[in-house]
């Protein structure tokens, strides 16, 4: 993970600035950094999103392949998770430097996604035992500045909400055998239903508090931290405790009451905002990578 | 994956007949209660567990755990001299974990070569036990922890956190306490306490659908809660619920753990004179 | 420590052997039932042994919050070594985890010698066997206290010497643990000559062989007399 060296004395300072509610950059234990979302950045992805969370830049991008449906789940179509971490974003993550956390990411985000609520996968299927629709999410982080889970949640929520899967028919032949034909028009083409798509909130636990959307250097005054997935309606999808730390359970159980506060409140915002910039078609002006 | 290509090999995807029984024909035991399986466990017992330490000769310390079928066994290795030394601290030893499903643990067959899934379970593990560790009292070294799961009959990475902390303590590496796993399952609103297999995979849905899944792992005299990890859908009560059920879980097989690590010490050597 | 056959097959095949759990037992966090099981006090990790006013804490215990807690299974000693409060520990069955630590007296076994150092790998600490190796090294400075500009490695150590030696420090990330001899009891103390004969000490930098009368120069170390046992 990308870490930065923190001394004892800038310890202290930021410690002390959190008992009190401000953190060093000004915001409050609550508060988010600025964030900007653009989506449909990359032209030959099915849905694509770009998030940057303070410095913390995320890259998502869908392709939707047709596949064969697992046998455990016949009807069901699924979405398979890979993190790339650039060595772009720190030196670190050169050759194999990154597959680590990379891993670490994707686990994480199977978990989030594994309930029959986040994604409809019934909907995904196109022809029972034989063909699915399997959407790969791929995610590559231009910039790493802390909380990146949280990013990438939202990335991914907002690739999703992007994301345009082409209508197929299904057609039987005279012998009983089946076609797929994909539809001649591109406009022609089957949106997921975002809603109960989960977003991520990590809370370290600094000091006797919890802080959201921690910088570099206040990971580093952290040793745990808890990751909580929620909808928008509050329900939990994914805990986890990460750091080489404990945590009380009283703090824990807290962790999860503001993880769910926060994570809700950040739902409704991004839904609008996700919305209006659809709205604005093709008139909008991209701003890409160098905005 | 890489493949072996030298052997003659089944084909390329080959799955077990028993996926393709109707849902309904696989014996399911009941979401809500119990009463048709496992005897006469209530939903927030656990199962009684048979603990060992001492099991392998080579190791420095090793620990064997039972808990209904669920067989888990784990050696713990060193302190040695660290690998790799682009580690920055060397003040602080390193632990090292490393989880393993026997191919023929779970139904479905696994694979010899580590997969990411037991990655992510070897980070669990690492997690829970690592705040648990004096690793300033070994600098430079290393402490090499491996559990192989022989069977899988749920909650098996539960017991795989006090197999490892039972093995560390066999080892005579000091922690500053033992860690304990528990495991719960939720379907509905019933709690199910260190589920089995045949509990953790019902696909049968609860009237209100929601089902989730937790392990926590513990440190019970500090009452420090070291590793946790919830999956499924869950709203915060009923989480902080399955959270304290699996609590009260721990401080249940505390006293066998205790009893379990004073025989292998009193059986190692008698009192020494003081 | 290998459990025979026979002891691995009888093993629990009714339920009643395994360990039940007691439910009425109260279970807070420090459990009182291992106090009636031994008249020696047997503890494992994380259990609170005594504060801290009233001993000093010994091996196989840490400080937390003015208590002492056991951080290993064993059994509790309290000793009385002149101080006003006695040293409490908790001691296993074998000496505990030993690492080398600066200051500590280390047996080891030269591998390879250049002209600035010897690398040695270490097997005892103290008198206690190491089950893992750890690699160390002498600089050519740190081999003998007077005239450390003269020293010649290959004068004072060959590969295959037993040496004994003290830790100076832990060494960084690029270095092994780092070793000294420079005192009159530390150097080598078994060495074979070209002959492959086990060589006798006939002064503090020569040692002869048996058989072939053959002198070589060595770093000999003058055990003392308490060390030596048969």
């Amino acid at each position: 993970m990308a870490t930065v060296q923190v001394s004892e004395a800038e310890k202290v300072y930021i410690l002390h600035g959190v008992r009190d509610d401000l953190r060093v950059d000004g915001r409050g234990c609550e508060d988010y950094r600025h964030m900007d979302i653009e989506t449909d950045v990359v032209s030959n992805t099915d849905g694509s999103a770009k998030v940057s969370l303070g410095y913390s830049d995320v890259l998502v991008g869908v392709k939707a392949e047709v596949g064969k449906p697992r046998p455990a789940l016949p009807d069901q179509g699924y979405l398979e998770f890979f993190v790339d971490c650039s060595a772009n974003a720190t030196p670190e993550f050169e050759g194999r430097g990154g597959e680590e956390l990379g891993l670490e990411l994707s686990n994480t985000l199977y978990k989030v996604f594994s309930n029959k609520q986040s994604v409809d996968l019934h909907s995904l299927c196109i022809s029972p035992g034989e063909h699915c629709w399997v959407l790969y999410v791929d995610v590559l982080l231009l910039q790493c500045d802390g909380n990146l889970f949280d990013a990438i949640s939202i990335a991914i929520k907002a690739a999703l909400f992007n994301t345009r899967i082409p209508k197929v028919h299904l057609s039987e032949d005279e012998e009983g055998g089946k076609e797929i034909e994909l539809s001649d028009d591109p406009y022609d083409c089957v949106r997921l239903n975002v809603e109960n798509v989960p977003c991520i909130v990590t809370l370290c636990k600094i000091g006797h508090r919890h802080v959201v959307d921690a910088t570099l250097q206040e990971k580093a005054c952290s040793v745990a931290s808890l990751l909580i997935a929620t909808t928008h309606r509050g329900t939990v999808t994914c805990v986890r405790k990460f750091g080489g730390g404990s945590l009380d359970p009283e703090s824990i159980f807290e962790m999860i009451e503001t993880g769910k506060r926060v994570g809700k409140a950040l739902h409704t915002p991004l839904m609008e905002l996700l919305k209006e910039e659809e709205s604005l078609g093709k008139k909008r002006q991209k701003v890409g990578f160098l905005g | 994956m890489p493949v072996d290509h030298r052997r003659i090999r089944g084909p390329d995807e080959s799955f077990s007949p028993r996926l393709f029984l109707p849902s309904g024909s696989a014996k399911c035991a009941a979401a809500e209660d119990r009463r048709s399986g496992d005897g006469a466990r209530g939903n927030m017992d656990v199962r009684a567990i048979f603990a060992r330490c001492g099991l392998v000769s080579q190791a420095k310390g090793s620990a064997y755990i039972e808990a209904g079928n669920t067989k888990v066994i784990c050696s713990v290795y060193g302190p040695r001299e660290t690998e790799r030394r682009d580690e920055t601290e060397m003040k602080r030893g390193k632990l090292l974990a490393d989880v393993r499903l026997a191919p023929f643990s779970c139904r479905k067959r696994g694979q010899w070569i580590q997969g990411t899934e037991e990655k992510d379970l070897s980070q669990f593990l690492l997690e829970s036990l690592r705040p648990g560790v004096l690793l300033q009292k070994y600098p430079r070294s290393q402490i090499e922890v491996c559990v192989m799961v022989l069977e899988n009959d749920g909650a098996f990475l539960a017991h795989a956190v006090t197999c490892a902390s039972l093995a560390l303590a066999d080892a005579g590496i000091e922690m500053y306490d033992v860690v304990m796993g528990c495991a719960a399952r939720r379907s509905g609103d019933a709690v199910l306490l260190d589920p089995t297999f045949a509990e953790e995979h019902d696909e049968h849905p609860s009237p209100s659908g929601k089902e989730s899944r937790l392990t926590l792992a513990l440190m019970p005299a500090m009452n420090q809660v070291s590793g946790l990890q919830a999956e499924g859908e869950m709203d915060a009560e009923s989480l902080v619920e399955a959270a304290r059920a699996c609590m009260e879980g721990c401080y249940k097989l505390y006293p066998v753990v205790q009893q379990t690590l004073l025989k292998s010490v009193r059986k190692k050597a008698p009192p020494p004179e003081s | 420590m290998a459990p025979s056959l026979r002891t691995l097959y009888v093993r629990p095949n009714s339920q009643s052997d395994k360990s039940s759990i007691p439910s009425q037992q109260p279970i807070g966090k420090h459990s009182s039932l291992l106090e009636n099981m031994s008249p020696m006090k047997l503890c494992v990790p994380g259990e609170r042994l005594c504060g801290v006013e009233d001993c000093i804490p010994g091996t196989g215990t840490y400080l937390r919050h003015g208590h002492i807690f056991a951080s290993l299974a064993g059994y509790v000693l309290r000793k009385n070594e002149g101080e006003e409060l006695p040293v409490i520990s908790v001691v296993k069955e074998t000496e505990a985890q030993l690492l080398p630590d600066v200051g500590a007296i280390v047996t080891c076994k030269v591998t390879s010698i250049n002209p600035r150092f010897a690398k040695v790998h270490i097997l005892y600490v103290g008198s206690t066997p190491l089950k893992d190796r750890f690699r160390g090294t002498i600089r050519r400075e740190d081999v003998r206290a007077t005239e450390k500009d003269k020293v010649e490695t290959y004068k004072s150590f060959r590969p295959g010497d037993i040496v004994l030696a003290k830790v100076i420090s832990l060494g960084d990330v690029q270095s092994n643990y780092l070793l000294t001899t420079a005192e009159n009891e530390l150097g080598v103390v078994v060495a074979h000559s070209e002959a492959g004969v086990q060589m006798v000490p006939i002064s503090w930098c020569e040692m002869q062989c048996p058989r072939t009368h053959a002198k070589e120069f060595r770093k000999v170390a003058r055990v003392q007399p308490e060390y030596l046992q048969a």
